[in-house]
């Protein structure tokens, strides 16, 4: 997939961070526009309408969160966040708020390019595919059917639903709400977290070769659930640190 | 008005006892005598004792009783009258007057020995039923009588009053004891305030007022129901506080108010205004005994307010002074902690830019390598900071929600990358998925600062053993590793700030990790311990409560309190 020419709007009160991104995306062909403040982000979306937004949530004027619901309105452009540590609670609200990934400073320019790719993918809908793979784990979504490897393993409706939701939001981030939400609607809350975190965990024990060291499955701490595609293969990834 | 009895302390309650029981003989005539001298001594009425207030109705009861008296006297000398001579029953009413006046005081004698005067003339001397006097040597006897009744009643009633104020005396000297003793007690100054209102109430009859500053101002702290209050009483207060006189009624300034009101003054400025409401009708030589007993309170409260400032300020420049020690801790601490990484960036960066030249691409490599190490040491100890400081703000809410342990053990070793997945790490886990409810991303943290102990100082080829189990209603998770342990001497400062355990070495540590465990640990209500292994090595364990409604501890003040003491 050629990233040449693809457009980035970078939006940091930070000119560092933003000369930053600029030289790393410029670098590899891309055309970044800059905004500093939200109101500047939201125009700047209009105008030059980016094929991705990176967006810090840190901002003077507009939260970066209030500006995502500016932005949900009306595109559905792929936005990544930019957040601190202590911030999961942003990050969440960012997510629900229809953010589709984030990253946590400082994060390393192999991490953001991935995120860009794999948003980019998502965008474009090249994920739509009936079968799914990932290392060792296959799953059929026409056939109903997962695999490791050549085995078949045997889920409960509500796992393959789980499941089923992991793989077709593949790679991105569901944050709690939205994973209820998408399978449990209706379920006050705090049960249907309950019932969340017994799932994942005997999808993992059926899926994962180590459970308490997932590959497939991984969690962000305060945030939510992810089904990796990358890294999978490659058991060096460096995670956020 | 207000009845002296409701507020008398029994002890206070002056001459309604028979105190008077000296050792006598055994027999009957004896303790006739006691007990008659008892019944005309003891039983003064509270109207007549001056300090601890006066009752205008009583008053009138002992008028009442003694006219009483002396016409029960009259009847008996009528009813014998014919036996003897009215000489002989003169003595009798010589009798009742001093008994009403040792009883009752000097108005009620006097007033009986007139009105006795009168019933003599009237019921004994011949001619009966008449007051005219035919024979002088009767009105001799009459003159006399009520002449040596008056004298005696006038210096029975002065030794009763002297006994009285004597008697009172004693008791507001031992009242102001009591309070004395009560204040030496007292810390704070609520304290101060709490003691001295209640001792105040039970043993003075008047309503009563205590104000101090606060900040700046002047503020009631306490003040009985019944203290009338309104800006006039409160600018005597105030012109009381500020100049440092007495002020109010009894006083040159603001006579026109109800109060008396008394600087609470001491060696270092004035402490506060102590005043009360001695009622209207009472005799101002009266009154002025009551405001000697108020002034007495008023010094044992300033002296107790002045000590109490006193240990309040000793206590907050130790406070100031153990601050400033942590705070030096923490600059050396961070100055190094901080410049040290930076300085491996900067160094590198700058031998990047101006030595491009003479590098070679393995050294250049292992530069940016070395680098990049040291820029994720800066970032973990300047998230270490951050948690100290938002502990020490208090600032750490407990966002409770089911999770599965397994779960935040998976999520720790992730979070600790590499480092982490090339040592042996020994897990054991309960087979079933274990909720607990507790908030993900801090006890994530813990474990990620304990198994990163964990792995620093211990050998590479060492496992580390992480273990959860459950125990009654709680969740303990062990940290467990292999390497030479802190020392037994040094266990128990693991959890304080800046504390590495006497590795001023290569470690990367800024003694952080443990007290913000600490801070975590107990702000979910749980405990953390550290201790020796039996073949070295160290085990951190830390319990979570699992029942427990986290909310409540990230809530509560008291919580609060808890976290933040952490500091110490």
């Amino acid at each position: 997939m050629s990233e040449r020419g693809l457009r980035v709007l970078a939006v940091d009160d930070e000119r560092p961070i933003r000369r930053f991104l600029c030289s790393l995306l410029s670098s590899r062909g891309y055309t970044v526009y800059e905004a500093e403040t939200g109101r500047e982000a939201v125009e700047q979306a209009r105008i030059s309408g980016p094929d991705v937004i990176i967006l810090d949530l840190g901002l003077p004027d507009i939260g970066g969160v209030e500006v995502t619901r500016c932005l949900r309105e009306w595109t559905q452009t792929p936005i990544i966040v930019l957040s601190v540590r202590e911030g999961e609670s942003d990050k969440v609200e960012a997510l629900d708020a229809g953010a589709d990934d984030y990253l946590t400073k400082p994060f390393s320019p192999g991490e953001l390019m991935a995120r860009i790719r794999a948003a980019l993918r998502r965008a474009a809908g090249l994920e739509k595919g009936s079968v799914f793979t990932a290392g060792d784990l296959t799953v059929d979504l026409a056939a109903r059917e997962v695999r490791i490897g050549d085995r078949p393993v045997q889920l409960t409706p509500t796992e393959y639903t789980l499941l089923k939701v992991l793989v077709s939001h593949a790679g991105r981030i569901m944050t709690h709400a939205q994973l209820v939400q998408a399978v449990w609607r209706g379920i006050h809350y705090e049960d249907a977290l309950h019932i969340l975190r017994v799932n994942v965990s005997n999808l993992r024990h059926k899926l994962e070769q180590d459970a308490s060291r997932p590959r497939y499955i991984t969690t962000d701490p305060g945030v939510g659930y992810r089904l990796r595609t990358e890294h999978v293969a490659a058991a060096g990834d460096s995670g956020s640190s | 008005m207000r009845g002296a009895s409701r507020h008398s302390p029994a002890g206070l309650r002056l001459g309604t006892s028979p105190t008077i029981d000296p050792p006598m003989p055994n027999f009957a005539v004896a303790r006739l005598q006691r007990s008659i001298a008892n019944w005309i001594i003891s039983a003064a009425p509270p109207g007549e004792t001056p300090i601890w207030g006066e009752e205008l109705s009583r008053q009138r009861l002992s008028y009442l009783e003694a006219l009483s008296l002396m016409a029960l006297v009259t009847v008996a000398s009528f009813a014998i009258s014919r036996h003897l001579t009215p000489i002989d029953v003169v003595m009798f009413y010589v009798l009742a007057v001093v008994i009403a006046a040792v009883r009752w005081g000097r108005g009620p004698a006097t007033c009986s020995a007139v009105a006795g005067a009168f019933a003599f003339d009237f019921f004994v001397i011949p001619p009966l039923m008449n007051f005219a006097i035919t024979d002088i040597g009767y009105l001799i006897t009459m003159v006399s009588m009520l002449a040596v009744a008056l004298i005696v009643s006038a210096l029975v009633a002065e030794v009763r009053e002297q006994a009285e104020t004597a008697r009172t005396n004693a008791a507001y000297v031992e009242a102001v004891y009591a309070i004395a003793q009560a204040l030496a007690e007292t810390g704070s100054q609520d304290q101060i305030v709490k003691v001295f209102a209640r001792h105040v109430v039970e043993t003075f009859h008047w309503p009563v007022l205590l104000a101090l500053p606060v900040r700046g101002g002047l503020a009631t702290q306490f003040r009985s129901p019944e203290f009338a209050y309104d800006d006039a009483e409160w600018a005597a207060a105030v012109w009381a506080y500020e100049v440092g006189q007495p002020a109010g009624r009894g006083t040159e300034r603001f006579p026109e108010v109800r109060g008396h009101y008394l600087p609470l003054r001491t060696a270092w400025g004035i402490k506060g205004v102590l005043a009360a409401q001695v009622g209207e009708a009472v005799h101002p030589r009266l009154a002025a005994r009551q405001y000697r007993v108020l002034e007495a309170f008023a010094t044992r409260a300033a002296l107790a307010l002045g000590r109490a400032e006193l240990e309040q300020k000793a206590h907050e420049a130790q406070l100031l002074e153990e601050t400033d020690r942590l705070q030096k801790a923490l600059l050396n601490s961070i100055s190094h902690n901080l410049r040290t990484p930076l300085a491996t960036v900067t160094g590198t960066l700058r031998s990047l830019l101006e030595d491009t030249a003479i590098l070679d691409e393995s050294t250049r490599q292992e530069m940016l390598i070395n680098a990049e190490e040291q820029a994720t040491r800066l970032n973990r100890l300047v998230g270490n900071l951050l948690d100290m400081s938002r502990l020490e703000a208090g600032a750490v809410r407990v966002k409770p929600e089911p999770c599965d342990i397994q779960d935040v053990v998976g999520a720790a070793l992730e979070q600790l990358g590499e480092a982490a997945r090339c040592r042996p790490i020994r897990l054991r886990l309960p087979a079933h998925p274990l909720l607990v409810n507790l908030d993900f991303v801090l006890v994530t943290q813990v474990l990620v600062n304990l198994v990163d102990n964990a792995l620093k100082y211990s050998a590479d080829d060492r496992p580390i053993e992480i273990q959860v189990r459950e125990t009654d209603g709680q969740v303990e998770v062990e940290v467990i590793d292999h390497g030479e342990g802190i020392p037994q001497e040094h266990l128990e400062k693991a959890f304080e700030r800046f504390y590495r355990c006497g590795r001023s070495d290569g470690g990367t540590g800024a003694g952080l990790g443990l007290s913000i465990c600490k801070g975590f640990v107990e702000a979910h209500g749980g405990r953390i311990r550290v201790r020796r292994g039996a073949e070295g090595g160290t085990t951190v364990a830390f319990t979570i409560p699992m029942t427990a409604d986290a909310e409540r501890h990230s809530e509560s003040e008291d919580e609060r309190t808890r976290v933040t003491s952490t500091r110490g």
